[in-house]
């Protein structure tokens, strides 16, 4: 008999053991009955067969063995302690559980707590009920609604399994241990794929308690020093110190001092770590464990006098300290180095964390309104920037609160200026920016001091070099308009800074603000939003990541959000041309939207320190100076500034007549504005997508299609272009591309409902047209399109000087193309690089019939990627183009180019069957064109050459 | 944990027999009161509000409406306010004054069919942000209701038109850890979970677990989300480490067979995120403690991040009734202290010790 589940251990064994007896088996789980016995227990080490023996004993189905079952219980506990067969059911716990020590006490303590509650109960309902409304933030909307799918599944995976759906009645017969047994072994879940918001969201370093009472307050300042308890157990200590934070701007507590002190040495944020031990210290000078931890950051600064002060206090009052003692002997060994150099200390944790702090009573919580405040100072981002960095440098040697200050002070200083440094380049590369043609050609010369148009690294000099190479070539990625590769590198680099545990708040925040760039550049606006956020959260009142955040808003229609932004950002700033113009755009949108009242909708902005704005102005100041010169310098860039400033003027007021006239569905009308708009500039992507969408709605599909070629050409992730592309095709009855762009437009976002709609109309259009291809005459459907366009009013001028930046780029790196690419009015793709590329453009000279463009195609690509290019499309309509154009313009420019082409033509993969389905007229021209070239005299060919050759496309 | 008494001992304090079903019991927060919510057999909807006082409860206060309570919350209302949000079998949210329960202040026809589950924040000090009912129904529908706005909810998390609209069981709310941040996690009844982002309005993420969703609670709705637990129809429970989100893997998690029947609850300590309770259909209540791993995510093969499950332990398993356990609630003032109600009609207060060694 073959017993299948036996494993390995005692298979060979016992199958000749069973065979030879043949005693039967076991009802459940056929068992061989000879395994329930001492011995085999004893010998068998297989946890699961060990399980299935127990049940079997405990069921009693083979008799009632108390003996053996406990036996082999014990040997599944000693192979196995967690094994989930030896879960047993167990009466709650009684008074006989406890000895009566333990259970007296339970007791009083439940009674003391119910007498304590019921008083702070009785407080709480003679409190008058303060109404802190304001402080709440408004409604969230009415009645949004957010559709949601089912997941499909299960669907025909299992057979009889109907876990969906289930009808009510079928609860009633539900039998828990048999789905059990099914869902066992296959463990296996599945998820869709989501949206992803990576990272973590602001959290508010302090809370508002403005109208909460004391015990409210106490309630609040506990509850937040538990979750940062609970941060610190799973080793999550920079949130352990956040929350910490929060529970101290409540109500200062010793406890939440010293865990947030451990938690920053964890962290090795020294400094910190020492101001939290001061301020416990300070409360309740015999701490104990602050003076501990004190004597760990001295040690960790290498000041070993005062660590050793320290830890004999502490022995002075528990002799038996054991961290102590072994602090103190490793702070003496070290002692001898110290004249050398700075020795740098092992790391020492305490280990022992916060349990007992907890128990600090409350009570002892002072209330100190001044010192609050300097708690306030102490968070700042800019304070710990500076801390982190000069870690364990020589020049801390805070002796008193005074010095330590007056050191403060001084670095505060030095760190203002680089800051200032920061925001003085920052603010020219965005004066190059709106600088146009002049202004960029200048810019190589000036490389490397602030041509990049990320945010320049000032304080490089604190990344490692890997991490700052990373960061350069980001720089340089970005700046050739490959943000996709760009982005690949920055979260490259940023996390190997993350790994590398450097506190440097401002050159991460950098490399967010710069990952931002690329998401908002790639229109991935949510995720754009959150590297803002976190680079802000590094570094407060920064204004490229504030700018940034803005517009991803706007372009995400969270026109609140972007408005608060953008205020912000004219605070630090008030000159910032692009968002003075946004915020007046928003603040037209949001009337139209909410009405008079629409300020009262908008999230608080936050009121930028005086700091902040001081630094920006004098920033500003020297800028200006700094930009007059470049002007200057460059000489007569200045006058097409200021036409350009025009021009962007008219060119808005053309674009916001534009979008009217699409609400009002006067398409036509619109058309003519956007096609004006082109004229002043022809670089905005957006334009490109709404003069489509009228296109569309006109039926004019070749025009539609040409505009989103052209935006996809600015803009190559362009969802919107993609899908009036797909709409384009569908109208023009070419399915197979349709298709291609719709699935485009989900690859970039897969939860396009339309899209996949309109993907399944074209498939089995596309099936219909593949069957009968000669059914010329086919129903035109009206397509809807539904989404209204306002959210292509998203560029905002920044980005708008951005892609003009991108467009002068490329007009001069890429000089020899440029015929090409004025010439052939941006139909494709300078230069195919893949199937799809070529394909397009194939496909755009085949509409039209232009052979002379189709010639230019040819000339663009190497014939011997012509086949990879090709791929399956080859059809005969193309094939005849080709040949139509090989023969009629390069026939004569280049006979060999014509040759190669030829040669490598009939290798794509359709080769043979269109060859096959070539009508009269199409052979007259293959033949035609061979008679050409064999008239043609060439070294790279003989006529030879040219007879097979030909045999290969005349049968 | 070495020997037995080391472990936390789950003691049934108090028992009370009612008189009608109770679906629902909640602590009323700074008191040593708690709420209980059911069914008369007459098919009237009750709410009795009880006092733990010298080993015993006592009645303190009788609420009788036309129709049967199913669930209750006191997640979005002041500590000075204590208003009890109840969601009943007619489809109804109602928000009680305790102290004048006559009328409602706040009620609202929110679904067409009973309302199964309910969850607040944003009130007691828990979640920043604005106080956020959210209600989930057998009509298939989730809506998030703001007490100051009438009739309308701020935010309905309805099926696609033409879809089978499928009960949703429960709902929680998590990752209110600022004032904009807030996600609703849902679970229906053919095992579809469901996260919901409030501040991007969209689905975040979802999966499905096979067998009905019983129960979904973050340990925390007040941080950025950190462990989900969903408890399932056929006795297992997932925790869901929520810290990294893979694009295509979604959420880590570990699962483990803790009933042998339907875990209808799971409750986390309010102390203790890394603990909690789960309540299963045998009458069972199990104590497990989550264990993070040593690296809570790691890079899969593309460079992308993926998180990494811990596991969980079992503390301490105890069986109190053949009936299954509707309703379990920590008590938020005192750690260790929890009501919970089966279907045996009886209320329990239970305290569990040694909380604080694990």
């Amino acid at each position: 008999m073959p017993l299948p589940y036996l494993t390995k251990e005692f298979g060979m064994e016992t199958e000749q053991v069973s065979s030879m007896l043949d005693l039967g088996t076991t009802k459940s789980y056929k068992i061989p009955v000879e395994h329930l016995d001492y011995s085999f227990i004893e010998k068998c080490t297989d946890v699961r067969h060990l399980e299935k023996i127990l049940v079997v004993l405990r069921s009693g189905e083979e008799g009632i063995y108390p003996a053996l079952t406990e036996f082999c219980e014990k040997k599944i506990e000693s192979l196995d302690p967690r094994s989930r067969a030896l879960r047993k059911e167990k009466p709650p716990a009684t008074a006989a559980s406890f000895s009566s020590d333990e259970w007296r006490e339970i007791m009083c303590d439940l009674k003391s707590w119910s007498k304590e509650i019921n008083q702070r109960e009785t407080e709480l309902k003679h409190q008058s009920v303060l109404d802190n409304s304001e402080n709440v933030p408004p409604v969230r909307g009415s009645n949004v609604f957010v559709p949601s799918k089912q997941n499909k599944i299960n669907k025909g995976k299992t057979s009889k399994n109907k876990v969906v759906p289930r009808e009510y009645s079928e609860w009633d017969k539900f039998d828990v241990e048999k789905e059990c047994a099914k869902v066992e072994g296959c463990n296996k879940e599945k998820s869709s794929p989501g949206l992803i918001n990576h990272g973590l969201p602001k959290i508010k370093r302090k809370i508002d308690t403005t109208g909460l009472t004391d015990k409210e307050k106490n309630i609040i300042a506990n509850r937040e020093k538990d979750k940062g308890n609970e941060f610190f157990n799973a080793k999550d200590y920079e949130d352990a110190v956040v929350y910490y934070t929060r529970s101290i701007s409540v109500i200062p507590s010793v406890a939440a001092y010293n865990n947030r002190a451990q938690a920053e040495i964890k962290l090795q944020h020294w400094n910190n770590a020492f101001n939290d031990c001061e301020k416990v210290l300070e409360l309740e000078p015999n701490n104990m464990k602050a003076l501990l931890r004190r004597a760990t950051v001295y040690k960790h600064l290498g000041k070993v006098k005062e660590a050793a002060d320290d830890l004999k206090k502490v022995l002075q009052a528990e002799p038996e300290n054991v961290m102590a003692k072994k602090l103190l002997h490793e702070t003496e060994g070290n002692k001898d180095m110290q004249s050398k150099k700075q020795p740098k200390g092992k790391r020492i944790l305490i280990q022992e964390v916060e349990d007992l702090d907890d128990e600090t009573e409350t009570e002892s919580c002072l209330l100190v309104g001044g010192e609050s405040a300097a708690e306030k100072g102490e968070m700042g981002n800019a304070q710990r920037k500076f801390t982190g960095r000069g870690d364990g440098g020589p020049q801390t040697e805070e002796k008193s609160p005074s010095t330590a200050k007056k050191a403060q002070t001084k670095r505060g200083s030095s760190e203002k200026g680089s800051y200032q440094g920061a925001k003085e380049q920052g603010q020219v590369n965005e004066f190059q920016r709106n600088e146009s043609y002049a202004g960029d050609q200048t810019s190589p010369s000036s490389s490397g001091t602030d041509s990049s148009r990320p945010d320049v690294p000032v304080d490089s000099g604190a990344l490692p070099p890997d991490i700052a190479r990373l960061k350069s070539q980001g720089n340089e990625l970005f700046k050739s308009g490959q943000f996709s590769e760009a982005l690949l590198k920055y979260t490259q680099a940023i996390s190997d800074f993350t790994e590398a545990e450097i506190d440097s708040p401002g050159d991460l925040s950098i490399l967010y603000s710069n990952r931002a760039a690329c998401f908002l550049k790639d229109g991935n606006c949510s995720d754009c939003i959150q590297d803002s956020t976190r680079a802000l959260e590094l570094q407060p009142f920064s204004v490229k990541p504030l700018l940034r955040r803005a517009m991803a808003y706007e372009s995400l229609e969270r026109y609140r959000q972007a408005y608060v932004d953008y205020k912000t950002v004219l605070q630090i700033d008030s000159g910032v041309q692009s968002a003075n113009d946004s915020v007046n755009r928003i603040t037209r949108l949001l009337i139209d939207q909410d009405g008079h009242n629409w300020r009262e909708k908008l999230p608080d902005i936050p009121a930028v320190p005086l700091s902040a704005q001081q630094n920006r102005w004098e920033g500003t100041s020297a800028n200006y100076e700094q930009t007059q010169q470049k002007t200057k310098g460059s000489g007569g860039s200045k006058p097409v500034q200021d036409t350009g400033k025009k021009t962007e003027a008219l060119f808005l007021s053309h674009k916001q007549e534009g979008n009217d006239f699409v609400k009002k569905g006067q398409y036509k009308d619109a058309l003519g504005k956007y096609t004006e708009c082109l004229k002043l500039k022809s670089s905005e992507c957006a334009i490109y997508t709404n003069r489509a969408l009228c296109n569309l709605k006109l039926n004019q599909y070749e025009e539609a299609k040409q505009d989103c070629d052209s935006a996809l050409q600015l803009e190559p992730s362009n969802m919107k272009a993609f899908y009036r592309r797909a709409m384009a095709h569908k109208g023009l009855q070419n399915y197979a591309y349709c298709m291609d762009d719709l699935k485009e437009v989900l690859r970039l976002d897969p939860k396009v409902a339309e899209a996949e709609k309109e993907l399944q109309e074209a498939a089995e259009l596309f099936s219909k047209q593949s069957v009968a291809p000669d059914s010329q005459e086919k129903q035109r459907k009206k397509i809807q399109i539904q989404e209204v366009n306002d959210s292509d009013e998203e560029e905002t001028e920044n980005t708008r000087d951005k892609s003009d930046g991108k467009e002068v780029n490329r007009h001069v790196g890429t000089g020899d193309n440029q015929i090409n690419h004025c010439g052939s009015e941006n139909m494709f793709p300078l230069q195919p690089t893949n199937a799809y590329e070529f394909g397009q453009a194939l496909n755009a000279v085949k509409s039209k019939e232009d052979i002379a463009a189709c010639a230019k195609l040819l000339c663009s690509v190497e014939p011997e990627n012509l086949p990879s290019l090709m791929s399956n499309k080859l059809e005969v309509d193309s094939f005849t183009i080709i040949i139509q154009a090989l023969d009629n313009h390069l026939l004569q420019k280049d006979p060999t180019l014509v040759y190669r082409h030829l040669v490598h033509l009939h290798e794509a993969e359709r080769f043979k069957m269109v060859s096959l389905l070539l009508g009269k007229t199409e052979k007259e021209q293959v033949k035609q064109l061979f008679d050409h070239l064999s008239t043609v005299e060439s070294v790279q060919f003989t006529s030879d050459d040219i007879q097979n050759l030909a045999k290969h496309y005349l049968f | 944990m070495s020997t037995p008494l080391e472990k936390p001992q789950i003691i049934s304090h108090i028992q009370k027999s009612l008189n009608y079903t109770v679906f629902d019991s909640k602590w009323i927060p700074c008191s040593a009161k708690f709420v209980c919510m059911g069914n008369f057999p007459r098919g009237t909807g009750v709410i009795q509000i009880y006092e733990v006082q010298h080993g015993e409860v006592q009645l303190i206060k009788e609420i009788e409406k036309a129709k049967p309570f199913k669930c209750g919350t006191f997640g979005a209302t002041s500590l000075q306010q204590r208003h009890l949000a109840t969601g009943d079998f007619g489809g109804n949210l109602n928000i009680w004054n305790l102290e004048a329960p006559e009328i409602p202040v706040y009620s609202v026809k929110a679904h067409t069919e009973i309302v199964n589950t309910i969850d607040g924040v944003g009130g007691l000090g828990i979640g920043d942000g604005a106080p956020e009912i959210v209600t989930g129904s057998r009509d298939g529908t989730v809506k998030v209701w703001d007490p100051r706005q009438k009739d309308t909810p701020v935010a309905n998390m309805e099926p696609i038109e033409g879809e089978t609209k499928r009960d949703c069981w429960t709902v929680a709310f998590g990752n209110a850890s600022n004032d904009q941040d807030r996600c609703v996690c849902a679970g229906y009844d053919n095992g579809d979970i469901k996260l919901f982002d409030l501040r991007n309005m969209s689905v975040r993420w979802e999966t499905n677990i096979k067998n009905g969703v019983c129960c979904v609670e973050f340990d925390r709705k007040d941080i950025n989300m950190n462990k989900l637990v969903a408890t399932s129809l056929e006795g297992k429970f997932h925790v869901f480490d929520m810290r990294t989100q893979h694009p295509t893997k979604g959420f880590a998690s570990v699962s483990e067979k803790a009933h042998k029947s339907t875990v209808w609850q799971a409750r986390h300590l309010p102390q203790n995120r890394d603990i909690f309770m789960t309540a299963g259909g045998a009458g069972g209540l199990h104590l497990w403690k989550y264990e993070y791993p040593a690296q809570r995510s790691k890079k899969d093969a593309d460079e992308i991040e993926m998180g990494v499950a811990g596991s969980a332990s079992l503390l301490q398993n105890v069986t109190l009734s053949t009936q299954p356990i509707a309703s379990l609630d920590w008590s938020p003032d005192k750690q260790g202290l929890c009501v919970c109600s089966a279907f045996d009609q009886t209320v329990r207060v239970l305290i569990v010790t040694k909380l604080n060694r694990v």
